[in-house]
């Protein structure tokens, strides 16, 4: 039977590492996707996993399950993260997702995508990185946190310290921000094409 | 909240885009969908763009950090974290592993074509692809030569390998005939399975770089096509650009000299009669 978060953090304040290594293993990688695609360095995202779980394992004991694990999780990755941006006193730049190996994916996929397809979807990503990383910091992370992390507009809010509606707001301004960005690249419309051809 | 949907109420918009809302305000929001293209229009780009941000995935990054207890330290605060090594426990069975050091071995040993012999020069192993230089020839006997000149310093020799030979083929003899008699058939044919799985296993190594080869080469192409067209783009744009320019400057020139010419036919021209 698999312990939940909130047994595996009771364990954990008790003394038991392994049950924070487990924590670790379940949450390290959103914890990665979520850093990566707010400050867009791989490097620098790892680096904001490590200091999330030091910070958490140390702050572990003054947790007392007000939130979820994971929403805490995420608020003290997003602390780092914006932190690192302070730090970099400009928005970070992803010319292309790091580490995607063209060759590799293609060898994955097997036959059933072609190279072309591969490449066309290699583009996206990166049209897409490279919209997202204009967009104001909020609005990223918003988008973010609801795209790829399926949070709710309440958790967001809670997140990001900000009413219901302010979340909204920077989703609507954000997606329209990328539908424009997108568009003049004829991305969603040759897609769209594609998808009704 | 009000009753009817109106153009302007983006949170509305946006909580009908991620199924946020209530039945009754997903209702009102699908009918004025129904009604209101400018609105229908903006839902539909704006679903466009939530599919295309699937396309952003982050690298498949080889993270594994563990809490690691310092020596000597019962606090918290000492602790350190850092990404698991190989040598840790891992979630990767230690069967899992030790199978896969098998056909790394196997593998090896096919590569390098290692071949164990026993025969008469006793025990040999070769690696390598190229043909092992054949064994000395044993000295033969010149009838003529044995039958005369020196016989014993030819037949010593073939005294000595003979009933060494002799004694090999009679245990190899008695081995192939134990496995005829009953013995395990798999036994025997296991070696030639292993061999044939190598092979083949081999044959895929080859077939899969070929493959990526084939793939690398595609991607190469089309990347080169591609910086070609905005090179050529490029290139069009910057013409272009220094066309207007000459354009405009040359209609500059046009009308300072039309200026002139008009200054000069003015006052060059005689007073009007008085």
């Amino acid at each position: 039977m698999a312990w939940t978060d909130e047994e595996l953090v009771a364990k954990s304040v008790a003394g038991d590492a392994d049950s924070f290594n487990q924590l670790i293993l379940r949450w390290e990688r959103p914890i990665y996707a979520l850093a990566y695609r707010v400050i867009g360095r791989d490097e620098d995202a790892r680096d904001v996993v490590q200091e999330t779980f030091l910070r958490a394992f140390r702050a572990l004991p003054g947790f007392k399950g007000q939130a979820k694990f994971s929403s805490w999780l995420y608020r003290i990755a997003l602390n780092l993260c914006r932190d690192w941006i302070r730090r970099q006193k400009r928005t970070p730049v992803v010319a292309a997702p790091e580490g995607v190996d063209v060759i590799e994916l293609a060898a994955e996929q097997g036959p059933v995508e072609s190279i072309e397809d591969l490449v066309a979807r290699n583009q996206l990503s990166a049209s897409v990185a490279v919209a997202m990383q204009k967009l104001p910091e909020e609005q990223r992370t918003a988008i973010i946190l609801k795209e790829y992390h399926g949070l709710t507009f309440q958790e967001i809010a809670d997140l990001q310290g900000c009413p219901l509606s302010t979340v909204k707001t920077r989703l609507y301004q954000g997606l329209s921000v990328l539908r424009r960005d997108l568009e003049s690249q004829g991305m969603t419309r040759a897609r769209a094409a594609e998808r009704a051809s | 909240m009000s009753e009817t949907f109106t153009c302007d109420d983006k949170d509305q918009l946006v909580a009908f885009l991620y199924d946020e809302l209530g039945e009754d305000a997903r209702r009102r929001v699908a009918e004025h969908l129904r009604i209101c293209a400018a609105c229908a229009d903006e839902v539909t780009g704006l679903t466009h763009v939530r599919e295309e941000l699937a396309a952003w995935a982050p690298p498949d990054a080889d993270l594994g950090y563990t809490i690691v207890p310092t020596a000597g330290t019962a606090d918290r605060a000492p602790q350190v974290l850092r990404p698991a090594r190989w040598w840790l426990p891992s979630p990767v069975p230690t069967w899992a592993r030790a199978a896969a050091a098998v056909l790394v071995i196997a593998a090896g040993l096919s590569l390098a074509n290692l071949q164990v012999r026993y025969g008469a020069e006793g025990l040999v192993v070769t690696t390598g692809w190229m043909t092992p230089a054949p064994p000395p020839a044993p000295p033969v006997a010149d009838a003529t030569v044995a039958a005369t000149d020196v016989p014993t310093a030819v037949s010593a020799p073939v005294a000595d390998w003979r009933p060494a030979l002799a004694a090999l083929e009679a245990s190899l003899r008695e081995e192939i005939q134990a496995a005829r008699s009953g013995a395990d058939p798999v036994a025997v044919s296991a070696p030639l399975r292993e061999n044939g799985l190598t092979l083949q296993r081999i044959a895929e190594l080859i077939e899969q770089s070929e493959r990526r080869q084939r793939q690398e080469l595609a991607l190469r192409l089309t990347q080169f096509g591609r910086d070609l067209e905005v090179q050529r783009r490029s290139d069009l744009v910057r013409i272009n650009q220094g066309f207007g320019q000459f354009e405009g400057r040359a209609g500059a020139e046009i009308a300072r000299q039309r200026q002139m010419l008009d200054y000069i036919m003015r006052v060059s021209a005689p007073p009007p009669p008085q």
